[in-house]
């Protein structure tokens, strides 16, 4: 045996067993970046403030999804997740995780929406209590915060996260950010019932030429997405959110994805701001939106 | 005094090790594999998309829009309370005066 004095074996021993842990947590802590930095002290119930993507090939979106939108990504990896942070002019503004699809299951690659709280396992309660189901119970990030993963009444997934570092103050995004989400429901109603329950929200119903019932879901005196019916026309819907990312050209934006492997699930075409909207599918399929907005489409400022 | 050296290694061993277990139980090391991340969730597979018509419009309105207050008299499938299929809505509607807002129109750095 080594000769050491006493207290220098204990010295070594808990360099070693410092150093260990200090190692393996290093690896287990998944150092996902501060929403907003430097921290805002704003907090916006119910507003969208993550999405992150599920995909079986990160190398594959990132080139996708940076070729459009010019993201570019910061990589980390911790254990089994294999997580790009897509950022924008300098901030986080969304995720992609690569997961592999087990051999022989098909599963859909998709977006997931985060919508901001303030106390998660409230929220997480209350949504329980109204039908929701817990897909992936509370967990605290570091700078992050703390997030869960539930699926609404009709199935639909969603997050909610407490952002350590605040909400984002309420700008228009620029061409690039995300803009809007909208809610794809069986029961429209009963669906922002519901999200008014987590929220706040208010809701209003806005005439439409179809049967279909389109609500605007807002808060602060800012709509901050609509529940819709479900399409007609095919058993095979299901419900789900749908984010929209901010484009210039709806119409030569998804012309670009097509080129680079994507497709078109919904033409562009005129939404109720004025602007064009179209739905299209990355090369892995997952749905996103892309949505015109000029300056002059906000009309009334309502702060 | 071997003995004795070989107690005090074995007790600072056995702390060491659970501090270890502690710490990695904090930080999500363990036989479940809980490392990483829990933000990824498929969609089922097998489901279409589209057919959105023409008057399936899903964005928000620039600000002002008019409530739909047709047939708020239980006509056009409205009920007196904005609720579609002649039912009362489930969700409680924004008072009836107010106009549907838009979203943010300040630009960054302004």
């Amino acid at each position: 045996m080594l000769r050491l004095p006493r207290l220098s074996q204990s010295i070594l021993i808990s360099v070693l067993v410092f150093g260990s842990c200090t190692s393996m947590a290093g690896a287990a802590d998944f150092e996902l970046p501060a929403l907003n930095t430097p921290p805002s002290t704003e907090h916006h119930l119910g507003k969208m403030v993550w999405a992150d993507l599920v995909t079986p090939d990160l190398a594959a979106a990132e080139k996708f999804y940076g070729a459009l939108f010019g993201w570019t990504f910061r990589h980390i990896r911790a254990g089994s997740s294999d997580y790009a942070v897509a950022m924008f002019d300098g901030r986080p503004i969304g995720g992609m995780m690569q997961k592999a699809i087990p051999t022989g299951e098909r599963h859909q690659s998709a977006w997931l929406t985060f919508m901001a709280v303030g106390d998660v396992d409230g929220v997480k309660r209350t949504a329980t209590a109204h039908g929701a189901k817990v897909l992936s119970d509370s967990r605290s990030y570091p700078m992050r915060g703390r997030q869960c993963v539930l699926s609404d009444p009709e199935g639909a997934v969603f997050a909610i996260l407490a952002s350590s570092s605040g909400d984002s103050p309420d700008y228009l995004p620029v061409s690039g950010e995300w803009i809007w989400s909208s809610l794809h429901a069986k029961d429209a109603g009963a669906e922002a019932a519901f999200y008014q329950e987590l929220f706040g929200y208010d809701v209003f119903d806005l005439p439409s030429d179809d049967d279909s019932e389109h609500l605007i879901l807002s808060n602060d005196n800012y709509a901050r997405a609509s529940a819709n019916s479900l399409a007609s026309g095919s058993a095979r819907r299901h419900p789900h959110w749908l984010n929209f990312v901010r484009v210039d050209h709806a119409a030569e934006t998804a012309a670009k994805v097509i080129a680079m492997g994507g497709r078109v699930l919904v033409e562009p075409r005129v939404d109720r701001h004025g602007g064009m909207v179209a739905v299209v599918a990355d090369p892995a399929g997952a749905p996103f939106g892309l949505m015109e907005w000029t300056e002059s489409d906000t009309k009334v400022e309502p702060k | 005094m071997n003995t004795l050296r070989r107690r005090v290694l074995a007790t600072a061993l056995a702390a060491a090790t659970l501090t270890m277990l502690f710490a990695c139980a904090v930080t999500g090391v363990g036989v479940e594999g809980s490392v990483g991340y829990d933000g990824g969730y498929y969609e089922p597979y097998g489901y279409d998309y589209g057919g959105w018509g023409g008057g399936y419009l899903v964005g928000p309105g620039r600000g002002g829009e008019h409530r739909d207050d047709h047939g708020r008299d239980g006509r056009d499938g409205h009920d007196a309370r904005g609720g579609h299929g002649g039912r009362t809505p489930a969700y409680h509607p924004a008072p009836a005066g107010r106009s549907a807002p838009s979203i943010p129109g300040r630009s960054r750095g302004r």
